[in-house]
Parts: structure tokens; sequence; C-alpha cells
């Protein structure tokens, strides 16, 4: 038994897959390209492979990671080279390495993550919103002692205040210009990931916009996962 | 590309469910450079991307075209109700998967015509994509919108939104016909031009070179060619041997789970037990087998190439494959050996049977499936349905015997003759089955449930029941009620369908053209996706009756007598009217024919094609 860690990318049109549907395209491209998953013992049969961390429905993705445990053992080099092949587009594995037996799974180990976030600035701001604006509205939003954001409940579903506070990272923010003069704030934040303290973007970007008075509709925005680091110095 | 629908695309698929059904680029898509082709063709299926893409004719057509340099074939499903909303309010225009362009900008648009509840969506989605839904408001600018399918067989209905009609098996024609008009195209022949150098194909249906006149009573008087060369009635486009037709062995893998997650290998077409209520029976004749290595070979591909981890084999009936005791001994290993599970749909239950489904263990958690459709021997006659009530028990006892816990049966209720006593029928066989439960397994019984499921008969086009009247909703419910009380035992289920789609389904399946006016306003009154329960809408469908002034009854409970017109008649479905007349007339007599294999029944369709199963047992 062998077990790796695929590093790949998740850009275009399938950051619209879910974390259900990505998991299905990797146990088919696994088995099209010959790589037989060790599978669980019992009576319903499940491949051993995981992600480090799920990507929310509609973010693209430099750094995804997946663990899995194969039959037999292959070149890390092997694997990326058939694995390049059979994934669709969109998919673009960078790496593959050999992951130590001993570490009990990828997700336990995730510590951050970093997220940029572009956010339209209103044509009606455009002018307001500059470097130094976006810069300092980033550094006062985090002098904040505590910053409340409205959070669903796992249990009963209800949104309910938390301080989200002490799980940023960092944040830092820029504004880019396009050709045709529009606007666009990108927020980069270094963010609490994995099993015992997880902070979403949304909370980020809902806060960060109602603090800085931005106006802006969540299907404008666009999120993109830059980094997952782990404890134990842990790196791929 | 239009870069505004393209953001408007990436705008509108963070806000709808399961955005994975609009993005295309799936494993096996296919990308070419729309400039370099001579041919754009959108395969539009008139339902959601889960469904069409369980659909293997699209798999099938999807290469056949695509395997032409000068030709590109994108797919176009059905958007959800949340995602339409939003394409309307941001007049985003329906785009193909594969290059995200709007259809009004295809050379052809082909719609495949599976059931009839879809018939709204059609209108809907040309609706969707900016293109005028009635033929008559649609000028050579405009894509050429053409159908296909099974309920193509009757295509009066959509005659009025649809130029051109492809009847029968689509491999060859298909492309031959997006050849015509590409040359036509590029020769700058008007779209009338094309159309009658079309319609001198075998299987092409142009609506537009006839005209149908009615008599008094609303019954047909005669169809008029408005093009003398046009072909009445129009022939089927039939593929004598379908050994060497193209076959996917690279199928597009969804990225959303279709309904059927898996990979298929058509083993053969058509059928030759006669059920004289099925229309599929009927209109895919003759019986066409592949060789068992070229099943083999494809179904090894297909699944090497896709990494599917379930195999299932399509035809109308799975065991009466010529060597299909070869072909299930020569896959159940290979299966196993490769972690993949077979599936194998409408067995019939016999000894080999329980041998095989004993070796695909999958089969033990869902139960067994038979289907004697009516509930004494003399409607099972009527139907010329060949199974014997000594068959059904023998063989559940044995499947009770082998641990078999839940039994599923299929019956139709409203078939030509039906008494109460046929009825009573039904109930009978499931109390026989529990009690063999009980004779077998102990007073006690276990866990053992029987599930009997109804349906409501709708009179099909091209079968010997096409002069049948269906029972009334009235009717229907009165059964259902009847039977619920009969059925009332300890361990059966009773499930029944939904009455007002049946006789909706039943208007489209014999509708002429005048329905066409019923389902425009259907569709103007918000009708699409009726197949769903969530999205059907009775009140709007009724309203759309009364604004049409179209008489259900006519359509439905009216019996036909048999030297009637109908409008399928402009049809030839290979099949005589001769043949269907005398099945008919054996059925009101209970005379059941017997399965082509052990000799020639006379149905015409060896007057175009050769029948190789003939008289084969």
């Amino acid at each position: 038994m062998s077990r790796y860690v695929l590093k790949f990318q998740k850009t275009g049109y399938v950051k619209y897959t879910s974390h259900l549907d990505l998991l299905r395209i990797f146990k088919r491209s696994f088995k099209k390209s010959g790589l037989a998953l060790r599978y669980s013992q019992g009576f319903n049969p499940h491949p051993k492979m995981g992600f480090a961390q799920p990507l929310s429905l509609g973010y693209s993705s430099l750094c995804e990671l997946i663990e899995f445990e194969t039959v037999a053992d292959h070149e890390p080099s092997d694997i990326l080279k058939k694995m390049q092949e059979a994934l669709p587009e969109g998919l673009e594995p960078v790496s593959c390495h050999r992951f130590d037996q001993n570490i009990k799974s990828l997700a336990g180990e995730a510590d951050s993550a970093v997220y940029t976030v572009w956010i339209p600035v209103p044509l009606q701001e455009a002018d307001e919103w500059t470097r130094e604006k976006a810069e300092a509205m980033a550094e006062s939003y985090l002098d904040q002692t505590e910053i409340t954001a409205m959070k669903r409940q796992k249990k009963t579903k209800k949104l309910a205040p938390v301080d989200i506070r002490k799980q940023i990272r960092s944040l830092h923010a820029d504004v880019s210009e396009s050709a045709d003069h529009e606007k666009t704030l990108e927020l980069t934040m270094l963010l609490d990931c994995g099993s015992t303290s997880n902070l979403s973007p949304e909370l980020v970007l809902t806060t960060f916009c109602q603090f800085a008075d931005l106006p802006v509709e969540r299907y404008q925005v666009e999120i993109e996962r830059k980094s997952l680091n782990f404890v134990n110095n842990l790196q791929f | 590309m239009n870069q505004s629908h393209t953001e408007k695309l990436n705008q509108l698929l963070k806000r709808v469910e399961k955005p994975g059904r609009y993005i295309g680029g799936e494993i096996h898509s296919v990308k070419k450079d729309p400039e370099k082709v001579k041919g754009r063709f959108a395969f539009c299926f008139p339902d959601l991307y889960e469904i069409g893409m369980s659909y293997l004719g699209m798999q099938i057509l999807y290469k056949v075209i695509n395997d032409r340099e000068n030709m590109y074939c994108e797919r176009v499903f059905a958007p959800a109700v949340d995602m339409e909303k939003l394409m309307r309010e941001n007049k985003l225009p329906l785009l193909t998967l594969e290059t995200k362009t709007p259809l009004s900008e295809m050379d052809i648009v082909g719609f495949t015509l599976q059931y009839e509840m879809s018939f709204t969506t059609v209108l809907n989605m040309l609706d969707l994509a900016q293109i005028p839904i009635r033929r008559e408001d649609r000028d050579e600018r405009y894509p050429l919108v053409i159908a296909g399918g099974p309920c193509a067989f009757n295509p009066e209905p959509l005659a009025d939104f649809v130029d051109l009609f492809l009847i029968g098996d689509g491999e060859i024609l298909l492309p031959d016909l997006i050849d015509l008009y590409a040359m036509c195209k590029e020769q700058g022949k008007s779209r009338q031009i094309f159309f009658q150098e079309a319609c001198k194909m075998d299987g092409v249906y142009v609506p537009s070179l006839y005209d149908v006149e009615y008599n008094e009573d609303g019954t047909i008087k005669k169809f008029c060619k408005l093009y003398e060369d046009a072909p009445l009635p129009v022939k089927r486009a039939i593929i004598g041997n379908i050994e060497d037709l193209p076959f996917p062995t690279e199928p597009v893998v969804p990225f959303v789970e279709a309904v059927h997650d898996r990979s298929v290998v058509e083993t053969f077409r058509g059928c030759t037990r006669g059920c004289r209520f099925c229309q599929a029976g009927m209109i895919y004749r003759p019986v066409r087998e592949r060789s068992l290595d070229r099943i083999m070979d494809l179904a090894m591909e297909q699944l090497a190439n896709t990494g599917n981890d379930e195999l299932s084999l399509l035809s109308l009936s799975t065991s009466d494959y010529s060597r299909f005791e070869d072909l299930a001994n020569a896959l159940i290993p290979a299966c196993k050996k490769e972690n993949v599970s077979l599936s194998l749909p409408s067995l019939r239950i016999d000894r080999f049977a329980f041998d095989v489904l004993n070796q695909i263990q999958e089969y033990r958690k869902s139960g067994l499936t038979y289907a004697p459709e009516a509930g004494t021997q003399r409607l099972r006659d009527v139907i010329n349905k060949g199974v014997t009530e000594a068959d059904i028990y023998t063989s559940i006892e044995q499947a009770l015997e082998l641990g078999w816990s839940h039994i599923k049966l299929y019956f139709m209720i409203g078939l030509p003759t039906e008494t109460d006593e046929d009825l009573d029928g039904i109930a009978e066989i499931a109390k026989k089955i529990v009690d063999l439960n009980y004779k077998i397994n102990g007073s006690r019984g276990g866990r053992f449930r029987v599930t009997v499921s109804v349906s409501n008969f709708v009179p099909k086009s091209g079968t010997p029941f096409q002069w049948e009247g269906q029972n009334s909703a009235e009717e229907f419910a009165r059964k259902h009620n009847y039977l619920t009380g009969k059925l009332h035992m300890k361990g059966v289920t009773f499930n029944y369908h939904d009455n007002a789609t049946s006789s909706y389904e039943a208007v489209f399946a014999r509708g002429d053209r005048r329905c066409g006016r019923l389902l425009e306003a259907a569709f103007r009154n918000g009708c699409r996706l009726d197949g769903w329960t969530e999205h059907f809408k009775p009140d709007a469908w009724e309203k759309a009756f009364a604004e049409s002034g179209i008489d259900k009854t006519f359509y439905t409970e009216r019996k036909r007598s048999f030297d009637e017109i109908l409008p399928w008649d402009i049809i030839d479905s290979g099949v005589s009217k001769k043949f269907l007349r005398l099945e008919a007339e054996r059925a009101y007599g209970a005379v059941t024919t017997q399965d082509c294999r052990h000799g020639c029944v006379g149905c015409g369709i060896n007057r175009y094609v050769t029948c190789e199963m003939e008289g084969c047992l």
C-alpha cells in the first residue's frame, strides 16, 4: 500500500462542480488511469481518498489537495502524468507527493488558508476607491476588537452572531482598474482553516463590505483559494 | 462567442442549484473550432441535464456527427426552473454547453422526442433561445428546427413548430441531412429548395409540404401534398444491420450525477414479442442484434475510457438476445475483474436469470420485478403478453426459496376489454404471492413485501391498440379506488399514477395538427417540465384546453373506427396498418400471436428489410 497527495488547480467553469461531483470525477479518473485505489472494508466499500479541505461551490483554487491510497506502488511523477491525462479541463494536477503513513488524515493537519476575493466597485463609488483607501479600510477593519458576523449554526440551522476577529490572521486590500475604468477591490486574507478553527471567507466578505459601506451582490464576487497551510511543517 | 453572454452566465451560475449542469467541458465532450465546420448542430434534450445525459441515443448521435470533420454537434438541455427564471430576467439566451453559443446562431437545432410530456419543454427551449416557436414565424435567418425519436412517429402535434422530422434510425440519416443542409446553404439555395430535396430521403417528414383537410365530425378527410414529389406516406429510415454502426466508446461523462450514471451498450434494436400495447415493440422492428464479440469489445472499451463502475445493457428485452447466456457468462467475470457492477434491466426471471442474479449480488437489495401487465390470463392474451400465471408463480417460488424478500409487480389498467374481473385478478396475484411466502417462509413470513404498481393505459400510435378509447379520468379514479380496497392486505403496497398526466399524454400520443394550439396555449400558461410532479400544472393545462377549444375526449376516450384516416397515417413505420388491424381483431377474441422468432407473423416490415431473426427459434 502506498499513500499520496496530489495537488491540483480548479479553475474555469469546472469550479461550479460540487464537492461530491468532484469526488466522483476523481474516482473515475483514478479508475481510468489504471491506478487501483485501496478500498475500505465493510458492507459498502469506498475507495480510500479524501480532499484536504472541501472547497465551496463556485470558488476557484490554485492549491487543492487530495490524498489517496493505491494498491500497488507508483512513482509520484507517473501518477501526476496519468492524472493530467485523465482529468477534465480546468482540473490541472500540479504535483504529486508521497504521504506519511503515520498521519491520520490530511484534513486533520490543515491549519490556515489564503483566499483572494475580487469585489467589483460600483461605478458611482469608483473615484473614491483608491489603493490607499482600500489599505486603510483593511487596517481599520482589523483594528476592531470584535467583528460580529451572522453564521448559520450547524445544529439549529439558525443564524447566530459570532466573533470572527480572532480567526482572521491577516488581511490586505488592493484596487485594480481595467482598461474600461472599472475598478475591482482585491482582498487577500489568511484565515483559520481546519478542524479546530475554521473561517469561511464569506463571513469576511460580508462583514468587510458592511464595514466599508460597499454595496455588492454576492454573485458579482469571485473567490479563489491561493494556498492551504498545514501544521507540523507539512508542505505540498 | 459573445463576451457579455459568458459574463452573465458566470454570474447566474453563482445563483442557481447544481450549476454543474450548465458548464460543459466534461471528459470526452468535443471541442472544435466552429469557424472550421460547415454544419453546426445543437442536440437538444427537452429535460434536465441529469435526465438527458442518461440517454444513450444522444451519445450515439453526438459521436456520429462529431466523427465527421466538417460538422460540430453540441449539447443543450432544458434549464431547471431557477435557472430559467434568471435567464429570462437577465435576457440570457439558451446556450450550447460546448462553446456557449446561442442556439439562434446554429445551423440546425434538433430535439429528441422521448415522451409526450416533454413537448411543452421543446417550445420553452425555443423560446428561451429567442427563436420564434412557430415555424411560420421563422425566416431563413433562424436555424432549421428538427426533431426525431419515438414520439416523431406521430409528429402532428408538433407540426406547427418543427420544420422537419426524422423518422427511424438516425445514425446515417442525421449526418446526411446536415450535409445536405450545409450544401444547400453553401450553394445559396433557399430553404424551400432544401425541403424539397430533403423530403426525398427515407425518414424525412416536412410538415410544410402537406396540408390536412378535416371532416365535419373532426376526423381527418385527407392529407394533401403541397409539393408534388413529397412522399405520402413518409417511409421510416431503417438500417438493416447495426453491427458496424458507430457506437460511442468515449461517451461524455456527466459532471453532475445523471440518473443512470453508467456505461451502456445496446445489444439489439427491436423486439419480436408483439405485445399489442407497446409502441417500441412495433416501431423499432425488425430485431437487429450486435455480435457478442462486438458487445464485449464496446463494453470493455467504454469502461476503460470512462472509469465507470457500473455497466448496463440496453435493449427492449435483455434476455431475448440470442446468445444471452454466453453474453452473461462472459460479462459477469469481466466486470468482477474490473470492480464494475453489472446491471441487467428487464431480465426474464427464469432459472438462468437466478444463476446470473446470484452472481451479480446487487439485485438482492433491489428486489425482483415482474410485469404481468394484466390480472387475468384472458386479458394477458388480449394484449399478447406471453406470460402465464404458472410461469410467474414458479419463478417467484424459486425467488422466495433463494431468499428474495421484495417482489415488485407492474400492471396496466384501462386496457381494451378490461372488466372488474381483471382488476380482481391483480389482487389475486398479489394475494397468491403473499400466501406463497407464508408457505415457504413459515406462518410469520419474515420481512416480506409485495409492491403492486399500476399505470394507466395510454393508447399509442402505430400499435394494434391505436384505435382504442382511453378510460376517462373518472373511470381510472374508480379503478384505483376499487384496487385500493382489494389490495388492502398485509405485506402489500399499492402505487398508482396521476390521472391528468395520462390523459394529456394520450392527447398528444394520438393528436393531430390542431393539438399544436393546445400545446402552445399550455406553454403560454407556463407549462414546462411536465414530467416532473413538482412542475406539473394541471390547472394551466385545463385552461389551455379551454383556450384552444380542443376537446380532450375526442382524442382520449373516443374509439376510432378501423377505416378512419389517422393523423400518423402520414408516417409508414414499416408495420402495415392491415397487420395492426388484424392484431386488434385477434385481441378482441383473446387470440394470441406468436413471437415471430417462431415464424413470420406478417407484420409487413420484411417488405423493406430482411428479418434476420425470423423463425430462428
